[in-house]
């Protein structure tokens, strides 16, 4: 059984702005700017899952320089510092707050996943059944960066072939 | 003081470092764990002064080790710095002696907030 999601675009833009201003932009200076495009590109992404009273994936994507640049804010080195474990490292972390912060919406019973990273693009990852249902895109200092929600399908219904 | 900052992330570890030290925190003594067990055996061998834990860490999870500590008559001052916070964590937290509870993403004014009563 799956329940309607509690949890809305606003709400994602919200936690997504609460990221920014503790860990990415703290001067804010350089905000999260919406371009509405679900289909921006990506290089880099992970995600966590969540499974129970909702079941799906929460997802971050971006390019590697938006990573690269994620990492620096977050372990406060310069940019030319960022080892690629850093920029995995600080990939899984903010999957990590945004989904604890989305399985906090839903209804008890939701358990989080660790965080999975994968430095490839996005749309190279498949989520089985899965659909996406909300998502916050941007621009983040000319880069992109996005946070979305796939909602994986609890009934067993045979797709057409 | 001695504070043991536990979390599976490397990353997370910093940024609760770095911010203990924007709240003016940095001059205690601040050791580190990489996952639940680690935790617990640090609290017990190097007896700090506070735990600042996260909740979902591999071998045993942030409440499992406060309930560890607690079970053994260990009553270092013990608290979560967790991206998840439900209604059921919370008062799981509390009922097994947590000081605090504090979320992700957090600030450093909010660090200060929880901190001083305890840090001074």
């Amino acid at each position: 059984m799956s329940v309607e999601v509690e949890v809305d675009e606003s709400d994602l833009a919200e936690m997504v702005e609460q990221v920014w201003e503790s860990y990415l932009d703290p001067e804010g200076v350089s905000p999260l700017i919406p371009t509405y495009d679900e289909n921006q590109p990506s290089e880099v992404h992970s995600s966590v899952s969540i499974t129970g009273s909702w079941t799906g994936h929460v997802v971050y994507a971006s390019s590697r320089a938006a990573a690269k640049r994620a990492a620096a804010a977050f372990l406060a080195m310069e940019l030319e510092e960022v080892s690629e474990e850093d920029m995995s490292d600080t990939l899984g972390e903010l999957a990590n707050i945004v989904g604890g912060n989305v399985k906090a919406m839903l209804p008890p019973g939701a358990q989080l996943s660790l965080p999975q990273v994968v430095l490839a693009s996005e749309s190279s990852a498949r989520y089985p059944n899965a659909q996406r249902i909300s998502g916050v895109y941007g621009m983040w200092e000319g880069e992109p960066v996005s946070i979305s929600m796939w909602q994986v399908s609890t009934d067993n219904k045979e797709e057409g072939a | 003081m001695k504070i043991l900052i536990a979390d599976d992330s490397r990353v997370m570890r910093q940024i609760v470092v770095r911010t203990l030290r924007q709240a003016g925190f940095g001059d205690h003594d601040l050791i580190e764990a990489a996952d639940g067990q680690e935790a617990l055996d640090k609290a017990v061998a190097e007896n700090p002064d506070l735990v600042i834990s996260d909740w979902n860490m591999p071998h045993l999870t942030g409440i499992e080790v406060l309930r560890n500590l607690r079970a053994a008559g260990n009553n270092v001052k013990f608290g979560f710095v967790t991206s998840e916070c439900t209604p059921e964590m919370k008062s799981a937290a509390e009922g097994a002696g947590a000081a605090f509870f504090i979320v992700k993403p957090f600030t450093a004014e909010r660090f200060d907030e929880v901190f001083a009563p305890i840090l001074g």
